[in-house]
């Protein structure tokens, strides 16, 4: 997913806040919200963001922007838990779904049956078929997590290149509601697929065409009004979701309007002198506001880790990296501590692919040395020595934004002072991405980072790490490994549902501490998400879930 | 005719101008040597002009304070002692340290803003080079010859003055970074000074070459170029023998304002991510580096805006005062 | 005069195309389009769906003749967000046309002043002091103006917003607020062209044949100021503020729009040309130098119409 992230400042001891804030906000608010409460309902809150959503459309958005909208303007199947915290919130919950699928033993057919007489917002029924239209919709018009779905329905990529005339893989009956899938080999993550929010129920008359200013109608706790595009937009309470609401998706209490301010400052001091509501989740607080908002509003700030990895590749076909040692005093070398403080506090120092909350982060010291220690230079100065590599010319590839741009700088200087001979390739932004996954630029070692799709550490294997990612164009295998050991290691674990992960936690411990060893990836931290609200905003209430961020449905004003 | 092409044009109208201020007239002497006199007795232009050259020497010498007095270089960081707890720079130590104190990634900005200096005047002196060559003979060629030619050169002007400066440089901005310039004989890489010059350098070729084209209009008719043509003088020779000459005092009053200007876009373009690439600094890139740092840390954009704005006004008045000496009716008309 | 016509107007389109063809050409160099687009990690098949549905699998000259078809039907959409173009350059045109007027307004009120009074007083102190002025302004870049501008006044002190916009029609007063400081940023540096051009432009004049005989015939120096030699000098000075002004409604106030976040064509059109999304930067491009083109043949055949001696 993409978020946006300006320079930002703070250090709040990001890792003792973090575990603060899980222990004690899960408990209190998960379903606090469900049936009838006590919170007062009505009113508007205005939430600033940096970006507008890639499209309004739920068919063509994957941003943090817009899952956070369409999460509750479009459900599907399945939905994540409205609930704080890394345990409870990543719990997958049945929403047009009447029960958690029944998987058959091969893994590959996931069974369902929709729950009936559900209205959308205009009226019409939710039928079963509608989500075989919704994700051939989505498959036509580009959907940005599109291959989480060719790569895993049977018949999808048919149907996507035209020798199909449907997807052959998903067959519906509208009068019982029984909805069949047929994966192509057995995928455990494929629940969590159903509960994003890009799969969801649509009325099969909805144009297939991009509808970014009039979005289609869903069915959910809210609606989507007043578009506004590149500036705002409202999302308003859905009247006719009260009547039918699903247990564990609230309704929500008051409407939002949500507004692009490009200049995180003007967001955050909008919140700080409570002009606006809330900031969003996606954007990062600017170091200059980050004293004054600890001093002043440290009731209504909380920063709170969420499944993101910052992480230099470095391409092991290349010269020097196709050299172990390299590698390994790069890892060793690399400035954790003063790459925290460039990122000022958004980035909790660390050494592992895998985040501190997604299983499978390795319980072990990290190979390189203490992430929160300053790094043995010299060490790894002669370990560049003995690899034979050293005066190597090395380009990093860096994005063009804060403080993105300062990490890499920083880290150039580090390749330099162990021995190589390091200058920095600036992309910008928006074609950064692009430019590094077409192979043939074999990148030697740059910028990437990963948040979770779902919390699965199969997203972060299958994407980054899996030999089977090497591509052409699109290549998301950075470093172009394909080492046996981990091609036979994700094979046995891929299949395992996500309902079991606990049972193979040990595995993926092993092998994500393999591949930090072999230093093919050399990650540096994880992403704090602010959650900053103004004080009329009642803080006791507030949801924060890991996946979607702000849960909108939890806003009571006080 | 031969040598004395210069002096014929300007004797002409030289006197008259310098009657209309009322000054005496030595017998004698040449238009450059009166305008010397004249730029000598205006104490303001030679005052900014020293100002500009002292800034110009402190960024040649940048390399001794980085050495010497701040015994760092203008990348490297020191992340530990130059930023807060919370990743703000530290301000002016006032020693020779930090002596302007720090950027955001605790990099020492009195020696960055030498150094980016000399990227700014670098660049600006490159972009000013290529307007000056191209202009004037793009603007002789199309005067002269007029007919197709000029219709061709008039129109490739008026494209590129109706070109928006700043999304052409963001578009190639951003495209070079991926690619490089690639013109067959010689590569330019992404990171090139010169491509941001060259940018530059194209965008002012029109303000420049279409008052010399002007000129030249009014030139070719003169008997003087009449006589060369009788004498049986090769186009080129007439061009850059005879009329070259002509339009000397043209050019010299441009350079200073097309430098100025150079100097003032590369800075913009380093606003808009369109100029020197990180990690190497340039006075834009530093205030917009600062600009992102507001309201917390001041003066990492105070610093370089403030050495940016005294070098351009340094170039302006200096360049104003020898407009006014060379042309004291100030005919030639500053389009910006 | 007709044949004038003609061929200004010709020349005028030749330049359009010309410019069309370049800035399509410079952002076709960029290798495979559709990947920014197609979000993250493609399929080979979403790629090849794309590139069909968009048509980059064509030839060049068709893909540029199709989205001039487009832009001129006002049907072209942005590859990034897929929204209309045409409809959201005419979202963001009373921002610039706010910025554009006011400042338009200032700069050229001012600008007049200080060059009638900097001639006036030639050689003098006064004179000096703006000529001073109007070189600071001229070597002060607008983005570090506005930035200065917009932290002294706006954010440190609170005296004016540091940036934004609020409509006209939702409250003229915040409005005008919002703008004041945007305003003064984008004049200053015309400010100083302009009083520099009309002092020097007055100084030229005065000196001209025909002031002189004005003053032969018995005219007082105020009738000759302002009949003969002010009208004349304004000339330029207008057809100047056309092309500025045509410029900056067309996108051209790039920097100052970015400075205090003003969201109007200028910001569009560079947030467009960083995420190389051609069409945004295309019709913006084309509009703006459609403005700055036809603003300058119309000068030019003004010019023609009212010094005949003129035919350029």
């Amino acid at each position: 997913m993409n978020t946006r992230a300006v320079l930002t400042a703070v250090l709040a001891v990001a890792s003792v806040v973090v575990l603060a804030a899980c222990g004690s906000s899960s408990t209190s608010t998960s379903h606090s919200s469900t049936g009838p409460t006590t919170a007062k309902t009505g009113g508007t809150v205005t939430l600033v963001e940096g970006t507008f959503p890639q499209s309004l459309d739920p068919s063509i958005d994957f941003t943090t922007q817009g899952a956070e909208v369409h999460w509750l303007a479009y459900l599907g199947p399945y939905s994540f838990a409205h609930a704080s915290g890394p345990g409870p919130g990543s719990v997958v919950i049945p929403a047009i779904a009447t029960a958690l699928p029944a998987v058959s033993p091969d893994g590959k057919t996931y069974t369902f049956t929709i729950r009936s007489g559900l209205k959308y917002s205009d009226g019409s029924t939710v039928k079963a078929s509608d989500l075989t239209f919704a994700i051939e919709r989505a498959l036509k018009l580009g959907w940005s997590a599109a291959s989480f779905l060719t790569s895993t329905i049977v018949g999808a990529k048919e149907y996507l290149k035209g020798s199909a005339k449907s997807i052959s893989g998903i067959t519906t009956n509208d009068s019982t509601g029984q909805t069949t899938i047929h994966l192509k080999s057995a995928y455990g993550a494929f629940l969590d697929v159903l509960a994003t929010p890009g799969v969801s129920y649509i009325p099969a008359t909805t144009p297939i065409k991009p509808e970014p200013n009039s979005p289609p109608v869903g069915f959910g706790p809210y609606l989507i009004k007043n578009i506004v595009p590149n500036v705002s937009f409202d999302v308003v309470l859905n009247p006719s979701y009260t009547s039918q609401a699903i247990a564990g998706i609230p309704a929500g209490h008051v409407n939002v309007h949500v507004k692009v301010e490009s200049n995180t400052t003007t967001e955050a001091s909008d919140v700080l002198n409570n002009t606006a509501d809330v900031f969003d989740w996606g954007d990062t607080i600017p170091p200059a506001l980050v004293q004054q908002i600890q001093s002043q509003a440290s009731d209504r700030y909380k920063p709170y880790q969420s499944n993101k990895t910052f992480y230099w590749f470095l391409n092991t076909t290349e010269k020097p990296f196709n050299n172990l040692l390299a590698r390994q005093a790069v890892n060793m070398a690399v400035d954790r501590p003063a790459l925290a403080k460039l990122g000022s506090g958004a980035l909790a120092p660390g050494c592992y692919l895998l985040p501190p909350l997604m299983v499978g982060h390795p319980t072990q010291p990290c190979p390189g040395g203490d992430p929160n220690a300053p790094p043995n230079v010299a060490a790894a100065k002669a370990l560049v020595q003995k690899s034979g590599m050293a005066g190597q010319p090395v380009t990093v590839w860096a994005q063009n934004r804060q403080p993105r741009l300062e990490w890499a700088t920083n880290y150039a200087a580090t390749l330099n002072a162990i021995g190589f001979k390091a200058t920095l390739k600036t992309i910008a932004d928006a074609v950064y991405f692009s430019t590094i996954e077409t192979l043939h630029n074999h990148p030697q070692t740059g910028f990437a980072d990963w948040q979770q799709d779902f919390p699965n550490p199969t997203d972060f294997y299958q994407n980054l790490v899996d030999g089977n990612a090497i591509a052409p164009v699109g290549n998301s295998n950075y470093e172009e490994v394909n080492d046996p050991h981990i091609q036979a290691e994700l094979k046995a674990l891929y299949p395992v549902p996500g309902s079991q992960l606990s049972s193979v936690a040990s595995r993926w411990q092993a092998l994500d501490y393999y591949v930090t060893k072999q230093a093919y990836i050399v990650s540096y931290g994880y992403l704090a998400s602010p959650q900053f609200v103004s004080n009329r905003l009642d803080v006791s209430k507030l949801v924060f879930s890991p996946i979607q961020g702000n849960d909108f449905s939890s806003f009571v004003l006080k | 005719m031969s040598d004395g092409a210069v002096g014929t044009e300007f004797s002409t109208e030289m006197p008259e101008a310098l009657r209309a201020e009322g000054e005496e007239l030595p017998p004698g002497i040449g238009p450059y040597k009166l305008a010397w006199r004249r730029l000598r007795r205006n104490k303001v232009a030679l005052a900014f002009g020293g100002l500009f050259f002292v800034l110009v020497l402190m960024c040649v010498l940048a390399p001794v304070y980085a050495n010497d007095i701040a015994h760092t270089g203008p990348n490297d960081e020191n992340i530990a002692k130059a930023l807060n707890q919370y990743g703000l720079p530290i301000g002016p130590t006032w020693h020779a340290k930090f002596f302007l104190g720090a950027d955001g990634v605790g990099r020492d900005i009195a020696v960055r803003l030498l150094y980016g200096g000399r990227s700014s005047l670098e660049i600006g002196a490159e972009a000013t080079l290529i307007t000056m060559v191209f202009a004037t003979i793009l603007g002789i060629v199309a005067g002269y010859f007029r007919g197709p030619a000029d219709g061709f050169i008039s129109r490739a002007f008026e494209l590129i003055w109706a070109y928006p400066v700043y999304l052409l440089g963001i578009a190639l901005g951003v495209v070079l970074a991926i690619s490089g310039l690639d013109l067959g004989l010689f590569k330019i890489g992404g990171n090139s000074l010169l491509i941001t010059a060259i940018i530059i350098g194209v965008i002012y070729i029109p303000y420049v070459g279409k008052p010399i084209r002007g000129q030249v209009l009014g030139l070719r008719e003169r008997e003087f170029i009449d006589a060369a043509r009788q004498q049986g003088l090769g186009h080129l020779r007439i061009m850059f023998g005879e009329i070259l000459p002509n339009v000397a005092s043209t050019i010299i009053v441009f350079i200073p304002l097309v430098l100025a200007n150079a100097i003032l876009t590369e800075a913009g373009l380093s606003y808009v991510g369109a100029g020197v690439r990180p990690p190497n600094a340039s006075w834009g890139t530093m205030i917009s580096d600062g600009i992102h740092l507001l309201p917390a840390a001041v003066h990492t954009m105070l610093v370089p805006g403030i050495m940016l704005v005294l070098t351009v006004l340094g170039i302006n008045v200096f360049g104003d005062g020898v407009r006014d000496a060379l042309d004291p009716r100030a005919r030639i008309r500053i389009d910006h | 005069m007709a044949r004038f016509l003609i061929r200004r107007s010709l020349s005028m389109v030749l330049v359009m195309i010309a410019i069309s063809i370049l800035t399509f050409l410079i952002f076709t160099t960029i290798p495979h389009p559709e990947l920014q687009f197609a979000g993250r990690f493609p399929t080979a098949d979403t790629l090849a769906h794309i590139r069909h549905q968009w048509g980059f699998d064509q030839p060049v000259y068709l893909r540029y003749l199709k989205v001039m078809k487009l832009i001129f039907s006002g049907q072209i959409v942005s590859y990034s967000q897929q929204i209309n173009v045409v409809q959201q350059i005419f979202q963001y045109l009373p921002v610039t046309a706010s910025l554009a007027i006011g400042a338009g307004i200032i700069w050229l009120l001012t600008g007049i002043m200080f060059g009638v009074l900097s001639a006036w007083r030639a050689g003098r102190w006064l004179d000096r002091g703006l000529t001073i002025l109007s070189l600071v302004g001229v070597s002060t870049p607008v983005f570090f103006l506005g930035a200065v501008l917009a932290y002294y006044l706006g954010d440190k002190t609170q005296i004016l917003p540091a940036g934004g916009y609020v409509s006209l029609t939702s409250s003229p007063w915040d409005w005008f607020k919002h703008m004041i400081l945007p305003w003064f940023a984008l004049s200053v540096l015309f400010i100083g062209v302009y009083s520099r051009v009309l002092r020097s432009t007055i100084l030229d004049t005065i000196n001209d044949d025909y002031v002189r005989t004005a003053r032969a015939k018995g005219l007082t120096e105020r009738q000759v100021m302002i009949r003969h030699v002010l009208r004349n000098s304004l000339i330029p000075i207008v057809s100047l503020w056309g092309l500025d002004f045509a410029a900056v409604i067309g996108g051209g106030a790039i920097l100052t729009e970015t400075v205090f976040d003003l969201h109007g064509i200028g910001q569009y059109a560079a947030q467009s040309a960083q995420q190389l999304d051609i069409p945004p930067v295309l019709t913006i491009t084309l509009f703006g130098t459609f403005a700055v083109v036809m603003i300058g043949a119309a000068v030019d055949i003004l010019y023609a119409v009212l010094d005949p001696r003129i035919r350029l």
